[in-house]
């Protein structure tokens, strides 16, 4: 979509676009779940952009501040880790990766989910059959065993020391590992939709004078699953995020930039429950639960405000 | 049932354990343990190529090898785990296959009853105080990883206060006077897993049941019911539970695959001796053999428990024969 073939704005129809903006925008701020939600995702977004503003920089074995597994103190409000590092440090600082993983694994999603449900829902025939048998694959299979496998042969192959875009590869093999294995459902939504914008009357117009169906894709079925995409991305984060905390914790994160997962499994090797040392697990726990949940509440308010089946129901 | 109907469903399973098996066999000759790159290592040219012939690795992947590959896994041969040398793969999974049945059955079973019940009273009640709290718990519990539950569960009652074991399915070394001695044991370290495992899925399932009776609820065959003057538990019962329960159906199979990523991080936690132990053991020490094994095994299982939930859904909905 490139900035040049937009179509010079025309005034009634910016006026319906911003009457229809401000609709929404009505809607949602009205819901108390979608508020909080956006409340909680703006204090963790604070703390992904300025971790070092807030805590200092990234505390490692050499720079512990602390003595190893001292409980919460006026110096280290949420205690120090088996390392002698301050957790509170450690947990401001995951935010950052945990939130970015989450971020580039549902983008990754939303990618191949939105193009392989657009091109199956457009084209039809044998492409579409041959793109939802694939997704009936993804769908029935245990993604996160095939993530399991799929991380450290990845790893294995590229090396786990080299650096990807500039992201380290352990995190990087995570990203396209939660991506591959978890767009199926995405791909579903979408491809219903497209089935029933395909037949619309404008896109009959569009091919009739001479429409490319790359061109009627992105300009004209796209547009129209926008809503669909949405709601679905922010539940997406979600899922993303646990899944990122759930690798992690059985050992596929980085242990040099840790995420709340890396936290999660750093404690539970060290046998903190056992110990009764709570601080040591339950910040990035809570923090990982309240992202989650601030995405599923929004994501829900989303749903229901720009589905209007959804809207029906209430 | 109609015929062509379970003859569809069995395909599909069918066509998709094909794939699962091809996707295995690409990840073996993908995987970094592959057994000609393991090979190139250290060993002289000569002794490699005669390695090479005998393990028929010098024939092309395809149809040679892959042929190979296919017919060994149908005689259920699934090769020798890198760890335990010696030691086929089917045998490393056997001797963990039990505890994880045990443990997840069990918690599947109780969470879909309790989950289930909550649901359908919280959407019925739609609004109510149940609803409101059991709504409110469902939520957080389904954005808490299973493992996090696990730990709390063992610091609070374990740890701190002592009433149960921390680790394992049975106390390390101990002598039973008696069956019932050792049962009593048991069930003592099954506890707070299983507690676990049945209150992450209590939170998914009454989600999904409560939406589920919600949406049914506001079908026109229940206010046609309400007009004939029908009682509102009788509409419950006949009206709208039975048709309530097919989604959950689908969707409690469909859950299977996420249940098992939970399932992992549980035994994980409580060191408990079943499948998901087995495949953090394997991932840190790259057993890949057992890896391949443990994915062939529960996707396979996966599939299998997700074409009963279509003959079940079948039997349920004469709609979806037809």
């Amino acid at each position: 979509m490139t900035t040049a073939s937009v179509a010079p704005a025309n005034p009634r129809h910016e006026r319906v676009r911003m009457q229809s903006t401000r609709d929404f925008a009505g809607r949602f701020a009205r819901r108390p779940d979608a508020v909080i939600g956006l409340a909680i995702l703006a204090v963790f977004s604070l703390l992904a952009l300025v971790p070092s503003l807030l805590v200092g920089p990234l505390e490692t074995a050499t720079t512990a501040s602390g003595s190893a597994l001292a409980g919460p103190s006026a110096v280290h409000v949420l205690g120090t880790d088996d390392l002698g590092r301050d957790i509170l440090n450690l947990t401001v600082h995951g935010t950052r990766i945990s939130m970015l993983i989450g971020l580039l694994a549902t983008l990754v999603t939303i990618v191949i989910g939105t193009s392989s449900g657009i091109i199956a829902g457009y084209v039809g025939g044998a492409v579409d059959s041959i793109l939802m048998r694939i997704t009936d694959f993804f769908l029935v299979l245990p993604t996160f065993v095939l993530a399991l496998i799929l991380a450290p042969i990845v790893l294995d192959l590229i090396g786990s020391d080299a650096l990807v875009f500039g992201i380290r590869a352990n995190l990087f093999v995570t990203v396209i590992v939660i991506g591959v294995t978890s767009w199926a459902s995405t791909a579903r939504i979408i491809r219903a939709q497209a089935l029933s914008v395909r037949e619309r009357m404008f896109v009959d117009r569009a091919r009739v004078i001479g429409g490319s169906r790359a061109h009627i894709m992105r300009r004209h079925i796209l547009p129209n699953v926008i809503n669909l995409i949405v709601a679905n991305t922010v539940l997406t984060f979600a899922g993303a995020v646990l899944t990122e905390t759930t690798l992690a914790f059985v050992g596929l994160g980085d242990p040099f930039d840790p995420s709340w997962g890396q936290i999660l499994n750093a404690a539970e090797s060290r046998g903190a429950p056992g110990l009764g040392a709570w601080w040591f697990f339950a910040p990035p726990a809570a923090c990982v639960v309240l992202v989650v949940l601030a995405f599923t509440l929004v994501g829900g308010a989303l749903d229901d405000v720009l589905n209007p089946r959804a809207r029906l129901r209430r | 049932m109609g015929g062509r109907y379970l003859a569809r469903k069995m395909l599909q399973a069918i066509i998709t354990i094909a794939f699962i098996v091809l996707l295995n066999f690409l990840l073996f000759r993908l995987m970094p343990g592959s057994p000609d790159r393991v090979l190139a290592r250290n060993l002289p040219l000569d002794v490699r190529q005669v390695l090479l012939e005998r393990w028929g690795l010098d024939r092309p992947v395809f149809p040679d090898q892959f042929v190979a590959y296919v017919g060994a896994t149908l005689q259920g041969d699934l090769g020798d785990s890198f760890k335990f040398q010696g030691v086929s793969v089917v045998d490393v999974l056997a001797g963990r296959i039990w505890p994880t049945l045990l443990l997840f059955g069990l918690g599947e079973v109780l969470a879909i009853i309790i989950g289930l019940g909550l649901g359908a009273y919280s959407g019925w009640k739609r609004g109510g105080p149940v609803d409101y709290v059991g709504n409110g718990i469902s939520l957080i519990l389904y954005s808490m990883p299973y493992f996090v539950i696990g730990m709390i569960l063992l610091m609070v009652l374990s740890g701190g206060l002592g009433w149960f074991p921390t680790s394992g399915m049975l106390e390390m070394g101990a002598t039973y006077s008696s069956f019932v001695d050792q049962l009593l044991d048991f069930l003592a370290h099954l506890a707070l897993p299983l507690t676990t495992v049945a209150i992450g899925l209590i939170g998914q399932y009454s989600i999904l049941m409560r939406a589920s009776i919600i949406e049914t609820l506001g079908e026109d065959y229940v206010t046609t019911a309400r007009a004939k003057g029908l009682t509102e538990g009788y509409i419950l019962r006949r009206h709208a539970l039975p048709n309530a329960m097919l989604p959950a159906v689908t969707l409690v199979a469909i859950n299977l695959g996420y249940v098992i990523a939970g399932a992992i991080t549980v035994e994980l936690v409580f060191g408990w001796p079943g499948l998901g132990t087995l495949t953090v053991e394997a991932l840190n020490s790259r057993d890949y053999p057992v890896l391949q094994g443990v994915f062939l095994l529960l996707s396979i299982s996966v599939v299998l428990a997700n074409f009963a939930a279509d003959l079940l859904y079948g039997f349920l909905d004469p709609r979806v024969r037809s």
